[in-house]
């Protein structure tokens, strides 16, 4: 994995993204991570497609939140 | 500290045959990075079979109940309510979470007669609730900074190894789970040999009884009847070295053309890994499995042919034991508690770590002989039965009577 995959993962879980309920508007984390809606979405893809995160469409915004195995996965690189 | 409260009442703590123990750690299953949740499980589990009660304070966890509770253990997963702009801001924020659950169970449950933290993640937490509690600290090293990122310079690195011996400095005792981490965590933080303890890792042989449907499992990872199985687990990260095993089978293949290679676990390596596969024309006979549960893992370790630790450092290697119960023969590197575990050519093979032509050749030969394979298997099943984890909990009993006691290192 990039150094930009890792980075996302890592934010979301120390953003506390870690629920439907906590999950964070992907505009919101577009401006965190200094990156653009469309190219953040395109990793986002990737993350979802490997069962790492999950995006939903709730009150008009696509948020997103990491799956348990996301929570792993970016705790991974610092074990 | 001779004398604590327990339940209001004032008592002689030295005498006190069962104890009450804070264990601090951030990863406890179903969150599971590496050794350490499995350490933490199987040593809670030992200690509240003693008669120990156990509070286990530990980072909640996706579909993970927030409170749970079986005899004299209590597990308590702490939800971290502040959003961090980076993972070691993050790592200091959930520690004052962890202090204010600490004083919230002391409250409800009574001082603890020993605070356990488990490497620098919890550090913090640790000595602040020593110091507000005048419990004893006892830390658990089940890897180091210096040699986990190969001596960083970088300013994240410096404060974790700060923090390690800062742990190590306020912990009246000191556990490392192996021979080498002992070595290395003395001589790293300069601590008196004699504060520093060595207790194993240890492995659950129920875990490994039941009848396991070999045949429906190597099929479920892509393996045909004739197909070898050669099977590797951890985090897909550079220290597990499993590029060196991608690398190796392409060799491998060449003397056992029917074979296949599953690779267990998860880790920000994983495109990497796939991508080298695809790279040595070996990715159609390599399967990611992802992370697997507990079941699925010991029928995978039961169903190979050969079972593979390619790491390049490896404090203990608990998966080796797991591989040894399991009854699967070894592949390991030698190097840190796996050279200590596995005795060359009796219950494994040993091959030096980042050598993937030394891997392909320890693979083949075991693939290649039957007998080989068989008397690997038998003799590690029998090394595997002495790790048990009520021996770690009664040798860790031990260092918290001594801890209780207070010595010259407080």
């Amino acid at each position: 994995m990039s150094e930009g995959p890792r980075l996302l993962l890592s934010t979301l879980m120390v953003l506390g993204a870690q629920s439907p309920e906590k999950a964070l508007p992907v505009d919101e984390l577009a401006v965190k991570l200094g990156m653009g809606v469309p190219e953040l979405l395109s990793e986002l893809d990737r993350l979802t497609k490997a069962g790492y995160a999950v995006t939903a469409k709730k009150e008009g915004r696509v948020r997103v939140y990491l799956t348990g195995t996301g929570v792993i996965t970016a705790s991974s690189a610092y074990s | 500290m001779a004398y604590g409260l327990r339940d209001g009442v004032l008592v002689f703590t030295e005498r006190c045959t069962t104890m009450r123990v804070f264990i601090l750690c951030w990863e406890y299953p179903p969150r599971i990075i590496g050794g350490l949740a499995r350490h933490v499980e199987g040593l809670s589990r030992g200690l509240a079979s003693l008669g120990h009660e156990v509070h286990v304070i530990t980072l909640d966890f996706p579909g993970a109940p927030y409170e749970e509770h079986e005899g004299s253990l209590y597990v308590h997963r702490v939800p971290v309510s502040v959003p961090a702009p980076t993972f070691h801001s993050w790592v200091l924020l959930f520690n004052h979470f962890f202090e204010k659950r600490v004083g919230q169970l002391a409250h409800e449950f009574g001082t603890p007669d020993v605070l356990h933290i488990h490497d620098w993640l919890t550090v913090l937490a640790g000595v602040s609730a020593k110091q507000l509690l005048r419990s004893p600290l006892v830390m658990t090293f089940h890897s180091t900074e210096a040699s986990r990122s190969s001596n960083s310079p970088s300013a994240e690195s410096a404060m974790v190894q700060g923090l390690e011996w800062w742990g190590s400095f306020e912990a009246t005792r000191v556990i490392a789970v192996s021979g080498w981490m002992r070595t290395e965590v003395v001589s790293i933080f300069r601590l008196p040999s004699e504060k520093v303890l060595e207790i194993p890792n240890a492995v659950d042989p129920q875990r490994f009884e039941g009848i396991t449907d070999i045949q429906a499992t190597r099929s479920r990872w892509g393996a045909k009847n004739e197909d070898r199985l050669i099977t590797a687990v951890g985090r897909l990260t550079a220290q597990k070295g499993f590029d060196d095993l991608i690398r190796a089978y392409p060799m491998i293949k060449r003397s056992v053309p029917d074979s296949r290679l599953l690779l267990v676990g998860d880790g920000y390596m994983r495109s990497d890994l796939e991508h080298l596969a695809e790279q040595l024309n070996v990715r159609n006979s390599t399967t990611f499995s992802g992370f697997i549960s507990d079941g699925e893992l010991v029928a995978a370790l039961r169903s190979s042919d050969v079972v593979v630790v390619p790491s390049r450092f490896e404090p203990f290697g608990i998966i080796a034991l797991e591989a040894m119960a399991a009854g699967a023969p070894l592949v390991v590197s030698r190097v840190g508690g796996l050279a200590e575990i596995v005795e060359d050519s009796v219950d494994g093979i040993e091959v030096e770590p980042n050598d993937p032509s030394a891997i392909a050749a320890a693979t083949v030969r075991i693939l290649s002989d039957r007998e080989l394979r068989v008397r690997l298997a038998a003799n590690g099943g029998e090394k595997a039965k002495t790790y048990s984890w009520e021996h770690v909990a009664k040798r860790t009993v031990e260092v918290y009577q001594d801890a209780v006691k207070g010595t010259k290192y407080e």
